[in-house]
């Protein structure tokens, strides 16, 4: 099953489940001699430092600008895997094929370290840019992005499979290239499809940003990492950690109730045609018993 | 339904002229769908301002061939010419190797088609739908494709649909709306595949008679439909098909009377 299926519903579960874990991790802690400094917790979370407002910033920064540049590289590589002539289907299938075969911890020390050391590019700073600018930031974006792309081209092929093939002769009929046939009138048919999967993307993305801890990139994690290993908050990780994940679940339930407003909108367009039945949106959500087989494949899991 | 349909040629500037007397010359058609041989030496021909209704079983290869008009389907043997212009191919060294897409998309500029499906596009108003390939396609400037379209929208009776979206048209307004479509790029020749078939047989009349008045301003048209009636009132010709071949061809008066062949006959049986 898609892992968007279960978004609605139990949110009060949830959160009581939530406080109750937290009580009892609490609780049962006091045991240890460890003592806690709940002031470093909620300090890093109410009154933040510049540099949990830049680690937060600069994930936020990453996880947008990666995306985009996924989504771009999707549109290119769900083109190319469906293209009819053969070198663009190769290419886009060993896009594909790699960044979906490797892990994103190699890409990226591939990307920063590898390109680095042959001299293929050596990642110099944008100065303007302060910590944004940094050539690792740079590396992480484009290691993100790339591979990003390559799980959105799944998705995205499956989108545009989803659109009538009458709609492309229909264009086709009056006259349209395939480009402009394309851009009018299939991808925004597609888009709709794609934006449930595209949402989750982007949550998935703002999560794995804390990978670019390995060319240190000053993002969230690594800088409550910086916190933990120096400074006066030194070997608190519990509660260093714990904060850490809150700004995470801040900036994910943020997106996940941006995305829940922008799917709302789209329902309320002019999904489908007549004959149409229910919009994939709606036997995902609203009805959920449609049967897994008669959902279009939206392959875009890891 | 609120005015019948008029003038609907003069919306877009009088009965497209094609530039030759013969519209569509197919000469020994024939395609496969693999190893189904679906095409078995199609010939015929469509003269400026002649209505040819194209009649047979399903499977008889009559969409098919339609769709090879405005080269939806490649052929694999034979010629089709619309306007004097080879459609899909061009001629190398004596053998005809398709032609590149952009050739194709400016040929069928030319050539409006309407589908069994209507094919609307579901995220455009009725209007965006007809204005769309005059913008992008002729880059017609937006307020006269605006005009254009809605002159051709008052005149197949939906006037007051302009800005809705399809999915709040019934089926017999979104054919219509497909017709004003086609249209709105002044084709020289229209194709209908099977226009009426997907219609609840009360849609079927309001889409014939749009039909019948393009057929009566001198519309050049090609039109695979059982509606026999619209036949016997419109066409200048009636071709009945059957195994991927053109069995019989006459007037619709030669169908209705004294039809030669026993499958014509039992066809027509069938549909009448």
């Amino acid at each position: 099953m898609p892992r968007h299926a279960r978004r609605d519903g139990g949110r009060p579960g949830t959160v009581l489940a939530a406080a109750v874990f937290v009580a009892l991790v609490v609780a049962g802690c006091q045991a240890s001699g460890y003592v806690y400094r709940w002031d470093f917790f909620f300090d890093s979370i109410f009154r933040p430092d510049s540099l949990i407002i830049r680690g937060v910033g600069l994930t936020l920064f990453i996880a947008v600008i990666s995306q985009t540049v996924g989504v771009i590289l999707g549109v290119f590589g769900a083109l190319g895997k469906m293209a009819k002539a053969t070198p663009f289907r190769i290419i886009a299938g060993f896009y594909v094929w790699f960044f979906r075969g490797t892990p994103l911890l190699v890409q990226i020390a591939l990307v920063y370290f590898g390109l680095g050391v042959t001299g293929i590019y050596g990642w110099p700073e944008i100065t303007p840019l302060g910590a944004f600018g940094k050539g690792a930031v740079q590396a992480g974006i484009v290691a993100l992005g790339v591979n990003e792309g390559a799980y959105m081209s799944e998705i995205v092929r499956a989108g545009i499979l989803s659109i009538d093939p009458g709609q492309m002769e229909a264009a086709k009929s009056l006259g349209m290239t395939f480009g402009q046939s394309m851009r009018r009138i299939i991808l925004p048919q597609a888009a709709r499809v794609i934006v449930p999967p595209l949402g989750n993307e982007f949550n998935n993305m703002l999560k794995t940003t804390s990978l670019l801890v390995v060319i240190s990139v000053p993002e969230l994690y690594v800088t409550f990492s910086y916190k933990n290993a120096s400074g006066p908050m030194t070997f608190h990780p519990f509660e260093l950690f714990l904060a850490a994940a809150v700004w995470y679940l801040l900036l994910t339930t943020i997106w996940g109730l941006i995305q829940a407003r922008i799917e709302r909108r789209l329902a309320k367009g002019t999904a489908g045609s007549v004959s149409a039945g229910p919009s994939l949106r709606e036997r995902l959500f609203r009805g959920g018993r449609a049967p897994a087989d008669e959902l279009p494949a939206i392959t875009g899991g890891r | 339904m609120a005015t019948a349909p008029h003038d609907l040629l003069d919306a877009i500037g009088g009965v497209p002229r094609p530039a030759t007397d013969m519209v569509v010359e197919a000469t020994d058609v024939h395609k496969w769908f693999g190893r189904l041989h679906v095409l078995k030496g199609v010939s015929m021909a469509v003269k400026r301002q002649e209505v040819v209704v194209v009649i047979g079983a399903s499977g008889s290869g009559k969409t098919t061939f339609i769709r090879c008009v405005n080269h939806l389907e490649k052929i694999q043997q034979g010629r089709i010419s619309v306007n004097g212009h080879l459609i899909g191919y061009r001629e190398v060294s004596g053998k005809l190797v398709e032609d590149r897409e952009k050739n194709i998309a400016r040929q069928r500029q030319e050539i409006g088609m309407v589908f069994q499906r209507f094919n609307l596009f579901p995220h455009m108003t009725a209007l965006e739908n007809i204005m769309e390939a005059p913008i992008q396609v002729r880059k017609t400037p937006r307020d006269e494709a605006t005009t254009i379209g809605r002159a051709l929208l008052e005149r197949v009776g939906l006037a007051a649909k302009a800005d809705v979206y399809p999915n709040q048209l019934s089926g017999g307004q979104q054919q219509r709306v497909a017709i004003a479509r086609a249209l709105a790029m002044k084709p020289a020749l229209l194709l209908f595949d099977e226009p009426t078939s997907a219609l609840d047989p009360e849609m079927i009349g309001e889409v014939l008679e749009v039909m019948k008045e393009l057929a009566r301003e001198g519309m050049t048209m090609i039109v695979v439909t059982h509606e026999m009636g619209f036949a016997r009132e419109v066409a200048d010709r009636v071709l009945m098909m059957d195994d991927g071949q053109i069995i019989e061809e006459g007037t619709p008066e030669h169908f209705f009377t004294s039809p030669t062949l026993e499958r014509t006959k039992s066809f027509l049986s069938k549909i009448l």
